[in-house]
């Protein structure tokens, strides 16, 4: 690792780590204020006033205690199973005119909500102990990695525009200098995905169970995750590189370009002109890390979903672009002059 | 000792010529005793802020004109016939300085009879007779 | 032995030769001066050296190989202009060449830098230009390394800086390394240079030791009775390197022999017959600006 490249990343890491203290500081007071009403036992209590509402208690033999709320007038039968630590398992049933008209699966932290219709009975599943939505979280740590990624992006323009008298002076070859400048910035882009996910980890487990559960989708998500931001780095490192001279345009416009580009692969083709436009966007979008992106897909049932021939062909291509965009940039590098 | 020697790099004099003719005159002067050591090369280079081998070969001169002698390990000393070469080094450098003067003085066209009597003339301002006697 | 050997060497940018078949040998344990106006090729010479830039032609090797990345850990380098990261303390660059060589010594670049003043807690862009070339001077004198290569160390310091720097290099000197530098302040090549080479339009003009170049090379001037002189053969002479008449005046610029050109321009019928010295600034401005050297010898030979 370059020391140089380090201290750039570790100034920056210093500034990721307030923003993300502010926000888990912002968090403690939001859930505060909001899990009142978030909590299942508001709804629980409301039900328990109407009258006419026939509430039985029991206690299983594995310690969970149940209660069984029967609204007879209302027709709405609700079983609350209490695990302690382990959270609350509620079933409700209710007529599908007080409900909505989706089957839906909502998670907010580790409480999840399902519901699911059968003629004109719904029924809502909530289960405090869901595990960490990794998808969501890695979602939020790759717009931070991207931020990162940006910022970090530039390390051998930054030594192109006018450090190469030091940096080529040293007695190891380009290669080893370019490797370890990318090293560098690697690790804080890694550094800063876990950052994030810590942070809003520490917001959930503040207040209720955060259960961690590493299979199937989660940890799709977090492959993805990690794997994304470096790849759109190692994009911009070979774009900045090629540029030197404009580098920080190349910083600043690529996300923007990518967007847009983005945007003209799914404009309505109704005219030749359109056609065109389409097919280049479509073209210029194929070198792009973000075309590849993808956390999960919700199937027909609004389920989130993650095939394994869709995860396996995107994760290829991001590290397909991380190796090759790095490849580009160094190549640049080796032919540089200063 | 330093403070005795300087030299001026931007004369068109060479540094080490400067240095071989400064010991010389202080030789003959009796600022330089027989048997004083001299700074070595390494010193008088720092001192002056020249280039040591500079210094080295103005030594070495030095010592081919018998004024030093330098043995390995001890430094470099004034020779004791070295002081009393004092009065053919100043006859030297009176010489020196003579050719310097009568060729200027020549080059402005000067006859020998003009030369002499501005010469007579100098002598007197510079050793008075009063003074003398 | 030379330590350095540059063969014939070409640099072009587009089309034009910034450097166009130098060669020069740098034998080890010389503190060697490399002078040429703006514009020569020096620095460009210099990048070529350092593999900073690829050349169009010819060689350079050092101990007679070509240079690879280990050859570093001998050379220490100071670039013409600062090429300190702006952002980070002047303890940072310290920290960033400790790692970067094994032949740093962090304590004396703090002995260095205080002797030059600089607080090595600020960050390089609150420091003066004098102070960031400080800066890179002491990072590299703070190196045990047997070759440096300055380009201008002494931009932007003040004449005290500029001392301290020139006894740097006259220390290295003692110790035996060799020292290659390239300096417009002409009286610091003067002190601290055995031997120097002129640079101009990328070629090599002059070369040799700076004591013998004084030594040799005079002015031998007469004036002659009438405007229709001969020179008899004189300006043919080998010695003779630049002949200047101007009406009844005429200059000879000698790479030797003096005395003897000076008896035989007086035998010519030349009166006021003289020989002037040449500094090292006279030498060099003979060599790449004729016209002002002449006027710049005159005026000061007036003035005593």
């Amino acid at each position: 690792m370059n020391y140089v490249e380090w201290l750039r990343v570790r100034n920056f890491l210093r500034i990721v780590v307030i923003v993300l203290a502010i926000f888990v500081g912002l968090g403690i007071i939001l859930r505060v204020s909001v899990s009142r009403y978030m909590s299942p036992d508001v709804w629980v209590h409301q039900a328990m006033m109407h009258p006419g509402v026939k509430v039985t208690h029991a206690t299983l033999p594995d310690g969970t205690q149940r209660t069984i709320i029967d609204d007879l007038a209302q027709s709405t039968h609700a079983v609350i199973d209490d695990h302690g630590y382990a959270g609350k398992h509620i079933v409700i049933t209710e007529p599908s005119s007080r409900a909505h008209h989706e089957d839906k699966q909502v998670n907010v932290g580790s409480i999840q909500v399902f519901e699911n219709h059968s003629g004109n009975m719904t029924t809502t599943v909530i289960d405090t102990n869901g595990a960490v939505p990794m998808v969501y979280y890695m979602l939020l740590a790759d717009i931070v990695a991207i931020i990162v990624a940006t910022i970090l992006a530039a390390p051998l323009a930054r030594e192109i525009d006018g450090h190469l008298e030091i940096t080529l002076t040293k007695p190891i070859t380009r290669l080893r200098y370019a490797l370890g400048a990318i090293g560098a910035d690697v690790a804080g882009i890694v550094a800063a995905s876990f950052l994030t996910v810590l942070a809003f980890y520490l917001c959930q487990l503040l207040f209720e169970s955060a259960r961690l559960d590493f299979s199937g989708l989660n940890s799709r998500a977090i492959v993805m995750g990690l794997a994304f931001p470096l790849a759109w780095y190692a994009m911009l490192c070979a774009g900045t590189t090629w540029l030197h001279r404009s580098y920080i345009w190349v910083l600043v416009f690529t996300l923007p370009i990518a967007a847009f580009v983005g945007v003209l692969t799914i404009i309505p083709t109704n005219s030749v002109v359109a056609l065109f436009v389409h097919d280049v966007a479509w073209v210029i979008s194929r070198v792009d890390p973000l075309t590849y992106v993808s956390f999960a897909q919700p199937n027909e049932h609004g389920l989130l979903t993650y095939s394994d021939s869709n995860f396996t062909l995107r994760l290829s291509m991001q590290i397909l672009f991380f190796v090759a965009y790095s490849a580009l940039a160094i190549f640049k590098w080796q032919r540089v002059e200063a | 000792m330093p403070a005795v020697l300087t030299v001026d790099p931007r004369s068109g004099v060479p540094i080490y010529l400067q240095i071989i003719e400064q010991v010389k005159r202080s030789v003959a002067l009796g600022v330089l005793q027989a048997g004083e050591q001299l700074p070595t090369v390494k010193q008088l280079a720092i001192d002056l802020t020249v280039n040591p081998n500079t210094v080295a070969r103005a030594y070495r001169d030095l010592e081919r004109e018998q004024v030093i002698e330098t043995s390995p390990g001890r430094g470099s000393f004034v020779r004791a016939d070295g002081v009393t070469q004092a009065p053919k080094v100043a006859a030297e450098i009176g010489r020196d300085a003579l050719d310097v003067a009568l060729r200027e003085a020549k080059s402005v066209g000067l006859t020998r009879d003009e030369l002499r009597r501005l010469f007579e003339a100098a002598v007197e301002r510079w050793f008075p007779t009063t003074e003398e006697a | 032995m030379s330590i350095i050997t540059i063969s014939n060497l070409r640099k072009a940018y587009g089309g034009f030769p910034a450097v166009d078949g130098f060669s020069l040998e740098i034998p080890e344990g010389t503190v060697f001066g490399l002078l040429g106006p703006n514009g020569a090729g020096k620095t460009t010479t210099f990048k070529c050296m350092l593999n900073l830039a690829r050349p169009s032609g010819g060689s350079i090797l050092f101990y007679g190989k070509p240079l690879v990345p280990e050859t570093f850990e001998s050379i220490a380098y100071v670039p013409e202009r600062s090429v300190l990261y702006e952002w980070m303390t002047v303890n940072e660059h310290v920290e960033m060449t400790r790692r970067a060589f094994t032949s740093f010594d962090p304590v004396r670049a703090r002995e260095l830098l205080a002797q030059f003043n600089v607080d090595p807690r600020k960050r390089a862009r609150d420091l003066s230009k004098g102070m960031k070339t400080a800066v890179m001077v002491a990072l590299a004198f703070a190196r045990n390394v047997k070759i440096m290569i300055l380009d201008e160390p002494t931009g932007g310091l003040d004449p005290v800086n500029q001392r301290h720097v020139l006894s740097l290099m006259i220390n290295e000197a003692a110790k035996g390394n060799t020292v290659l530098f390239s300096s417009h302040q002409i009286g610091q090549v003067e002190r601290a240079a055995e031997r120097i080479a002129v640079m101009d339009s990328g070629k090599l003009i002059l070369e040799g030791l700076v004591d013998d170049l004084k030594g040799d090379r005079k002015i031998v001037e007469g004036i002659f009775p009438d405007i229709g002189f001969t020179l008899d053969g004189i300006a043919n002479d080998a010695r003779v390197a630049r002949t200047e008449r101007t009406e009844r005046i005429v200059r000879l610029l000698v790479t030797g022999g003096a005395e003897e050109i000076a008896a035989r321009l007086s035998g010519a019928g030349a009166a006021g017959v003289r020989v002037l010295d040449l500094n090292l600034e006279d030498i060099f401005l003979y060599a790449v600006s004729p016209a002002t050297a002449t006027a710049d010898v005159v005026a000061k030979e007036s003035s005593t």
